[in-house]
């Protein structure tokens, strides 16, 4: 059914960033060599069941632990495994097992068991298809099966969260990735997770501005009564799962715990089509789909990579390099500096953004009229003009002031805190229950406030420092939270990783 | 702007030389901050809002250009050599105190150098405004730590002392704007003669006339020099609001309790408090609505506060002006809720963050 829109307090739209990637999809050639992180998503790190030397195909399992919480890992190629090391991938210490392409067919091996008409499947046998393909290790709570792949069981999901907001900056292309076919792919996908998790009612969240889309699912959806569709604004951060819980289902989040420990599993668009082709075509996990977006990249179109490939085998020939450049992951607001170009992608990357690393003095910078700058203010042009597309780059345009109490840190923060007087109490040292009280922990590091300040004052760093000095002093998350709340899993429970 | 560098790159290899002007460096990293911007990159997140103090401060000054020309227009050029002596005076204190500090220099000042001069009688003499002015920055801001710390809108504080030191001067001596022609574009100040006439808050209360809401807002009256010409201040005001430099709950809970407020009282005391639409249109109001209470560094942060804030304005000013001694209340009632706004922002958060017993 279809429901009105609705929103949160706070937050910011990201409007037309130059560079979007459009809805084109390339297949990229299949990498002379391949890295495979042995840690993929929020699951924990599994020991290899390959040893140097051993051939393997694309979509052999080269790593598998049913007594952790984790899901099969696959090797993306046809080739020989010419080592396994460890190496430090995202701040973490992480196995790889790097594999070297040779000559075979790279045509992946097929899932035993995948039928065309999954509605004959048992539930176990579609849940086993599930976890073996690997799906099961998408997106923050991953997809609950019997096999230890969530840290809740498939019965325990009262709701299933759906999304393709796209409330960043950059985001993956809705219309490619529900185009066609792949509507009709997705739904089924949709039904399949129904199916594994009865008990769970399931929303769908659309970005508000594609209406063709979801007048379409309207009408697919129309006969079922489980499925509700929301159309909701792509108001930064929106499609965090701290925001997408309370507008939707107006329950308080218990931050900084995952969302499954109360019992919704939230997942994107690209994972239900994983899960369609999982159970209906068998094929496992070792492809995904990344969207080259911004300013500094020659073609903003999709890729369809192999899991594994090393960047300068994905970005290499795409990047303008006439200027000094940043990579980032997935977010601009909060995601990871892409520096080296060795390591791999995995399951985890959805864009790659490329911006001017911008250290040029802007003459009376101040006074211009900005027909390409965003600002939270409405003190550019742009702000007026829609038609010109916005120009990111990492310069912070000003300097560094003490704060003058403006209050948009305040205004933009979804979790509506206070940042300013937050980062005030932590700077002058004044670290005890208060912060806590005044809601230190229940920050969702979206970075908002950090982008809008116009004293350039690290907003969002400070917090966490403060975070981390109340936590030497013996004050936790889990005072803040455990006594609000019932949550489930939780001695399983092992830290959000942020993707 | 190749020059505009040259000739700081000079400046700088020059003071670098010596260790008694080395001190003044901080003036030169302003202005070369001013020109040029920086080089500075964010880290995470990757990119950041354009907008930056600079900005910021330049949207108030840009917004209180409209009155500013009125105010020329109004009172004869003069009114250009108040506001550069106060831009001047006040620029030193700033200055020395950068020095001192060791600290660079913030733009805040920019904002305050161009309201106090418009808050002050248009005959004021030159000395009396370069004495309010540094005495408000210093007193006002200086010594409570620089931008960013100060309790009291430095305006605000050299108006309160040139009034309490200088009464006289302050607040007896009123010219007649020019209305015709080119006005004061061309005339150096009003003729002598035209002074000592009433500004129309005096005129309510010593005989009870009530100016016409017209001349009000076309600034046909006596009263300070920036203030008198509302329609700029109206237009410059909403400029602010438009462009979120400003926030609009203060101004509008000002208005509607001074709007409200005597209204109530009208029917038992009609000769003592105006009516609302007259309080509004008259005196400093309007300016100190738009720019100074809402200077966001001394006035409640939160919310909430901003709303209290507005509403204790809007009463101790209707108050002020109306039983009081004095025949404007804005700038006391200013400076009164600047003191009490961080016992308003403390409430405010006790309210808000009290202790939850269970799940809401």
């Amino acid at each position: 059914m279809l429901k009105p829109t609705r929103t949160f307090k706070g937050g910011y739209s990201f409007k037309n960033y130059a560079g979007t990637a459009l809805p084109i999809i390339v297949e990229a050639p299949i990498p002379p060599y391949t890295l495979i992180p042995l840690k993929q998503g929020f699951g924990t790190e599994i020991k290899p069941s390959v040893k140097k030397g051993d051939a393997v195909r694309a979509g052999q399992i080269i790593a598998k632990n049913d007594r952790t919480i984790a899901s099969p890992i696959h090797s993306s190629v046809s080739g020989v495994v010419e080592d396994i090391k460890r190496m430090n991938y995202f701040k973490r210490d992480v196995a790889m097992v790097i594999i070297r392409t040779d000559n075979g067919s790279q045509e992946p091996l097929k899932l035993e068991g995948f039928s065309q008409e999954w509605g004959k499947l048992s539930s176990e046998k579609i849940e086993e298809l599930i976890y073996l393909s690997g799906v099961s290790s998408l997106d923050r709570e991953g997809i609950p099966t019997r096999f230890k792949t969530s840290i809740i069981l498939p019965d325990d999901v009262k709701h299933l969260i759906i999304h393709g907001v796209g409330s960043e900056p950059y985001n993956i292309s809705l219309d490619l990735l529900l185009e066609g076919k792949s509507l009709l792919h997705f739904f089924q996908g949709v039904q399949i997770l129904k199916r594994i998790m009865p008990k769970a009612k399931v929303h769908l969240v659309i970005n508000a501005h594609k209406r063709k889309i979801i007048e379409q699912i309207t009408k697919l959806a129309s006969h079922f009564e489980w499925l509700d569709i929301y159309p909701l604004e792509p108001k930064y951060p929106q499609g965090y799962d701290e925001m997408l819980v309370p507008t939707i289902l107006n329950q308080r989040f218990p931050y900084g715990y995952s969302a499954a420990n109360i019992g919704v599993v939230i997942l994107n668009i690209q994972a239900v089509l994983e899960v369609y082709s999982a159970v209906v075509e068998g094929m496992p996990l070792i492809e995904r789909i990344i969207a080259l977006c911004g300013p500094c990249i020659k073609e903003n179109i999709h890729l369809k990579v192999r899991v594994g490939s090393p960047l300068e085998h994905i970005l290499s020939g795409r990047l303008r390099t006439e200027t000094s450049l940043r990579i980032v992951l997935n977010s601009l607001l909060t995601g990871f500096e892409l520096n080296d170009f060795s390591l791999p992608i995995d399951r985890t990357f959805s864009q790659i953004i490329a911006i001017t690393e911008n250290r040029q003095r802007q003459f009376l910078a101040f006074l211009r009229l900005g027909r390409r700058t965003d600002s939270y203010t409405r003190t550019f042009l742009s702000s007026w003009l829609n038609s010109l597309d916005k120009l990111p780059d990492t310069n912070l345009h000003g300097e560094e002031r003490p704060c003058i109490s403006c209050g948009y840190c305040e205004e933009v923060c979804p979790v509506s805190i206070i940042p300013h007087l937050l980062a005030k109490y932590v700077q002058r040292g004044f670290i005890d229950e208060t912060i806590m009280n005044y809601g230190i922990f229940n920050c969702i590091e979206c970075g908002l406030c950090s982008f809008v300040c116009p004293s350039k004052i690290h907003l969002m760093k400070i917090l966490k420092t403060g975070q981390e000095k109340l936590i030497m002093q013996g004050c936790d998350r889990s005072q803040c939270i455990l006594p609000f709340f019932d949550l489930k899993g939780i001695e399983e429970y092992r830290g959000v990783t942020k993707l | 702007m190749k020059f505009i560098k040259d000739t700081l790159d000079a400046l700088n290899t020059k003071i670098g030389g010596s260790k008694a002007l080395s001190k003044f460096k901080p003036v030169l990293t302003a202005l070369d901050e001013f020109f040029f911007g920086t080089e500075k990159v964010a880290g995470v997140p990757h990119m950041v809002d354009r907008i930056d103090i600079k900005r910021f401060m330049t949207f108030v000054i840009i917004a209180l250009i409209p009155a500013t020309l009125a105010a020329i227009y109004s009172w004869g050029l003069r009114v250009v050599l108040v506001i550069l002596i106060s831009y001047v005076f006040g620029g030193l204190v700033e200055v020395a105190f950068a020095v001192v500090r060791k600290k660079e220099i913030h733009e805040g000042f920019l904002v305050t150098g161009l309201i106090f001069p418009l808050i002050l009688p248009p005959g004021v003499p030159f000395w009396v405004v370069a004495v309010g002015v540094m005495f408000g920055v210093l007193f006002g801001k200086e010594v409570f730590g620089g931008t960013g710390r100060n309790i009291f809108n430095p305006a605000i504080v050299g108006r309160i002392f040139l009034t309490i030191s200088f009464p006289n001067i302050m607040t007896m001596h009123w010219q007649q704007p020019f209305t015709k022609g080119l006005g004061g574009f061309i005339h150096y100040q009003n003729s002598i003669d035209a002074v000592t006439t009433a500004t129309p808050l005096a005129l309510f209360k010593n005989q009870g006339i009530v100016t016409s809401y017209i001349d009000l807002l076309f600034g046909r009256n006596p009263g300070c020099i920036g203030e008198t010409f509302r329609i700029a201040i109206i237009v410059g005001g909403l400029f602010l609001v438009i462009s979120r430099i400003i926030d609009w709950r203060i101004p509008l809970a000002y208005f509607a309790s001074v709007a409200i407020f005597p209204f109530l009282s009208n029917h038992i005391l009609h000769t003592k408090f105006a009516h609302g639409y007259f309080q509004i249109l008259s005196g400093g109001l309007l300016l100190a609505a738009f720019f100074m209470a809402t200077d966001p560094v001394t006035c409640p942060f939160t919310k909430a506060g901003r709303w209290i804030g507005g509403i204790m304005l809007g009463f101790l000013t209707v108050l002020i002006r109306s039983i009081s001694g004095y025949v404007e209340g804005v700038m006391f009632s200013i400076l009164l809720v600047n003191a009490l706004a961080p016992l308003i922002d403390t409430c405010v958060l006790k309210v808000r963050y009290r202790k939850r017993k269970s799940l809401a």
